[in-house]
């Protein structure tokens, strides 16, 4: 069914930036090495099932580990491992299987046991085929199946939300996603899911500027009363579990924590498409589409890749040759990492690559200028009046670090309705107590808009984590934040596994 | 540009090998940033807005400019003049306390020493601007530790300075503004001792006389340099809140509450209180309500903070004008209502962070 569209309070919508990835997809060419974190994605780090020397196929299992909370992890393409060794992946070491490619061809083994008449497939063999294709491990709480890949188990579902919101400056392209046959399947995967989580109803929330889509997903939905289709506005954070949860279930979120820890799965739209080819086709999930974005790049398109493909095959090549410093970021330009070591492999999470121009020039008079393709939260810039412009983005900090005046800009685009100049004050003049956890503090979702509004160039988001990691360190409980309000599930295993 | 830029290096390399020089750094630092902006870079996150501080503090200025054109008309050239003063002695102070506590000059005082002048009568001597500007400074804004920190309006605290060092100057002599051709762009100022009169609302408190809604909007009355020309000031406010550097609350709580508040005095006592449209056109309000009142350090920044600070305002200044000896009573409301402003930001605070 269809329901109205839906917002929330605070946020900003990045409008029309420059850059955005066309509905087009070439394939990379099948790389000479690949090098696997042995952890991807929602799951524990697996122990290894091979050795150097081991000859693999591309989709077989290498990794796994039936005890802890975690799903396979398999080599991407056919070869030998060459090494395993632990390597530093985004500030955690991981162990890492190395595989020198000896046939660069494109075929993958399929699992056993699937069929495009999935209907008449046991759950547990659907789920079983889930597992082992290793889609279980995808968004922030996993699938959940028998096997131990989320926290709960699928009876516990109360609520399963697949978005589409696409609320980023730079978003994967949802026409792609679903163009074609894709829509079919991703039909096809909603309702396999729907069948091993049988207490859930399942919410579809797309962005509302897609029409078309929309239209179509009405059109096959009707029928269906476990199904609704939710219109959605690109604010964001709309794409976080913290805001999609509220907004559509009309629930409070407990902040830090997962939403499964309520009852709801929060998936994005790859992650069904992967159920679907993991149980009617058998493909275990070793290729990824990422989008290219940014200005940086020569084309902005969306490229099809193997797990494991260093950074270096990928972005070095597409890069403007223009001598300009560039930087690259990985998924999200306000929360994003920077991909400074290009020496590093993708995994199963990364869905867009994002290069914009590292700007250090000074500007003659730039607070001066009308700023026609200038986006600011302030309507201070000619850029807002004319919403058709392509905006354009870079590093640069544009303008100095100031006292903050109290503009209140911070406050009123706040997701989660807390005071970020407030508790800024607060953390800097050292005054960490109960105070800053009675302003909710613990509630902030470190979505960056704070330090991306602020006049003053205040870095917010900084202060904010600094409070949180100085209000621990002292021995607050921030769970006595959440767990009076909350019947949370799966909690002692959530606290097993490090915040994603 | 590139002439500027040479010349601010030159400067850089004069002060680095003079030990005195030095200590001016500051300046040359500010001047610096003015012109160039910054080579910074994000961290986390990648991307900012464009907007800084600078341009925030620009378009408070943009929003003065039709009152102070319409200043200069009506008053004549001399208005540049107290403009210079109040910006040189304003920025003097600035420049002296950036040196000695060795930080960078902040763009905060751009509008101070704008909205001074503008609150000023016309006569009003050059040193007595210097003397107000100087002391709204140092004990409006750096006695409380500088931009940000500040409890009060430094533009008000020197107004009220003077009304109360000085009552002869600041409240007795009002000129006649000048009017039709080219009004005061020609002429340094009217001449003083010619025509005195009074301001609408002193009209209005000694003889009874109601000045006409069409003068007060055009100007054409007597009053402080830059409240007289109330559609320019309309016009100024509603285009900084469209363009979100002033909240709408706190103007329309207080532009509201003047005007309805006043239908309630005026049954009682109606010989001491005018009627609301008559309030809100007369006195330094409007410049009060869109520029003053809502200077973000020293306003409320909770929302429900703005709605009560306004009409508290509104309340104030219409008992002030009503009941007290004073005819004007938008400047001690604001820096009444400054006072109360943490208080109210706390209490606001304490009700939406109440924990069952």
């Amino acid at each position: 069914m269809l329901k109205t569209l839906r917002t929330f309070k605070g946020g900003y919508r990045f409008e029309n930036y420059s850059g955005q990835p066309s509905p087009t997809v070439v394939d990379n060419p099948i790389p000479s090495q690949v090098i696997i974190p042995l952890k991807q994605g929602f799951s524990t780090e697996v122990k290894p099932l091979v050795k150097k020397g081991t000859v693999v196929f591309a989709g077989q299992i290498i990794a796994k580990d039936e005890k802890s909370i975690s799903s396979p992890v398999h080599a991407s393409v056919n070869g030998v491992v060459e090494d395993i060794r632990r390597i530093n992946y985004f500030k955690r070491e991981i162990t890492m299987v190395v595989i020198r490619t000896n046939n660069d061809s494109r075929e993958i083994p399929r699992l056993p046991g699937h069929t495009s008449e999935w209907g008449k497939l046991t759950n547990e063999n659907i789920e079983e085929l889930i597992y082992l294709s290793g889609v279980s491990s995808l968004d922030r709480e996993g699938i959940p199946t028998r096997f131990k890949s989320s926290i709960i188990s699928p009876e516990d579902v109360k609520h399963l939300i697949i978005h589409g919101v696409g609320s980023e400056p730079y978003n994967i392209s949802l026409d792609l996603l679903l163009e074609g046959k894709n829509f079919l399947h991703f039909f096809e995967g909603v309702k396999i899911l729907k069948r091993i989580m049988p207490n859930c109803k399942v919410h579809l929330a797309i962005n509302a500027h897609k029409r078309k889509i929309i239209e179509q997903l009405v059109k096959l939905s009707s029928e269906l009363e476990w199904l609704d289709v939710y219109p959605l506005e690109p604010k964001y954070p709309q794409g976080y579990d913290e805001m999609l949860v509220p907004t559509i279930l009309n629930q409070k979120f407990p902040y830090g924590y997962s939403a499964a820890n309520i009852g709801v799965v929060v998936l994005n739209i790859q992650a069904v498409l992967g159920v679907y080819e993991a149980v009617v086709e058998g493909k275990p999930f070793i290729e990824r589409i990422i989008a290219l974005c940014g200005t940086s790049l020569k084309e902005n398109i969306h490229v099809k890749v193997r797990v494991g493909t260093l950074l270096s095959e990928i972005i070095p090549p597409r890069l403007k040759t223009d001598q300009q410093p560039t930087r690259v970021v990985l998924n999200s330009l306000l929360t994003g990492f920077e991909l400074n070591d290009l020496n590093l492999p993708i995994d199963r999470t990364f869905s867009q690559i994002i290069a914009i121009p590292e700007n250090k020039t000074r500007e003659f008079l730039s607070f001066l200028k009308l700023g026609r393709r200038r986006d600011s939260y302030s309507r201070t810039f000619l850029a807002k009046l004319l919403p058709t412009v392509k905006k354009l983005v870079d590093t640069n900090q544009h303008g100095e670090e100031r006292p903050c005046i109290s503009c209140s800009y911070c406050e009123e685009v706040c997701p989660v309705r807390i005071i970020p100049h407030l508790l800024s004050k607060y953390v800097k003049r050292g005054l960490i107590d109960e105070t800053l956890m009675n302003y909710d503090i613990f509630n902030c979702i470190e979505c960056g808009l704070c330090s991306f509004v602020c006049p003053s160039k205040i870095p917010l988001l900084k202060h904010m984590k600094e409070g949180h990691e100085k209000l621990i360190m002292q021995g607050c409980d921030r769970t006595q934040c959440i767990l009076p309000y909350f019947n949370l599930k799966g909690i002692e295993e959530y606290r097993g596994v490090t915040k994603l | 540009m590139q002439f500027i830029k040479s010349a601010i290096e030159g400067l850089y390399g004069l002060i680095e090998k003079n030990k005195y020089l030095n200590k001016l750094k500051p300046v040359l630092l500010a001047t610096d940033e003015f012109f160039f902006g910054t080579d910074k870079v994000t961290t986390l996150p990648h991307i900012v807005g464009y907007i800084d501080i600078k341009r925030f503090m620009s378009f408070v200025i943009v929003g003065l400019i039709p009152a102070t054109l319409a200043a200069i008309y009506f008053w004549g050239l001399r208005v540049i003049a107290i403009i210079m003063v109040s910006y040189i002695f304003g920025g003097l102070v600035e420049v002296a306390f950036a040196i000695t506590r060795k930080k960078e000059i902040h763009e905060g005082f751009l509008v101070t020493g704008l909205i001074f002048p503008l609150i000023l009568p016309p006569g009003v001597p050059l040193w007595v601007v210097a003397v107000g500007i100087i002391f709204g400074v140092i004990f409006g804004k750096e006695a409380f530790g500088g931009t940000g920190r500040n409890i009060f309006n430094p533009a008000i605290v020197g107004r009220i300075f003077l009304t109360i060092a000085f009552p002869n100057i600041m409240t007795v002599h009002w000129q006649q503004p000048f009017m039709g051709g080219w009004g005061g762009f020609l002429h340094y100022q009217n001449s003083i001792d010619a025509i005195t009169t009074a301001t609408p609302l002193a009209l209005f408190k000694n003889q009874g006389i109601v000045t006409s809604s069409m003068a007060l909007l055009l100007g054409q009355s007597a009053g402080c340099i830059g409240e007289t020309f109330r559609i320019g000031i309309i016009a100024g406010g509603l285009f900084l809140i469209l363009t979100k550097i002033v909240d709408w609350r706190l103007p329309f709580a207080y532009l509201g509450t003047v005007i309805v508040f006043p239908f309630l005095s005026n049954h009682l006592l109606h010989t001491h209180f005018a009627l609301g449209p008559f309030q809100m056109l007369t006195g330094g309000l409007l410049l009060g309500a869109f520029f003053m009142a809502t200077d973000p350090v020293t306003s409320p920044f909770t929302k429900p903070g703005r709605w009560i600070a306004g009409i508290l305002l509104g309340v104030l200044t219409i008992l002030i004008r009503g009941l007290s000896g004073y005819a004007e009573g938008v400047m001690f409301s604001i820096l009444l209502v400054n006072v109360f402003t943490p208080l109210i930001d706390t209490i606001v605070l304490k009700v939406r962070y109440k924990k069952t």
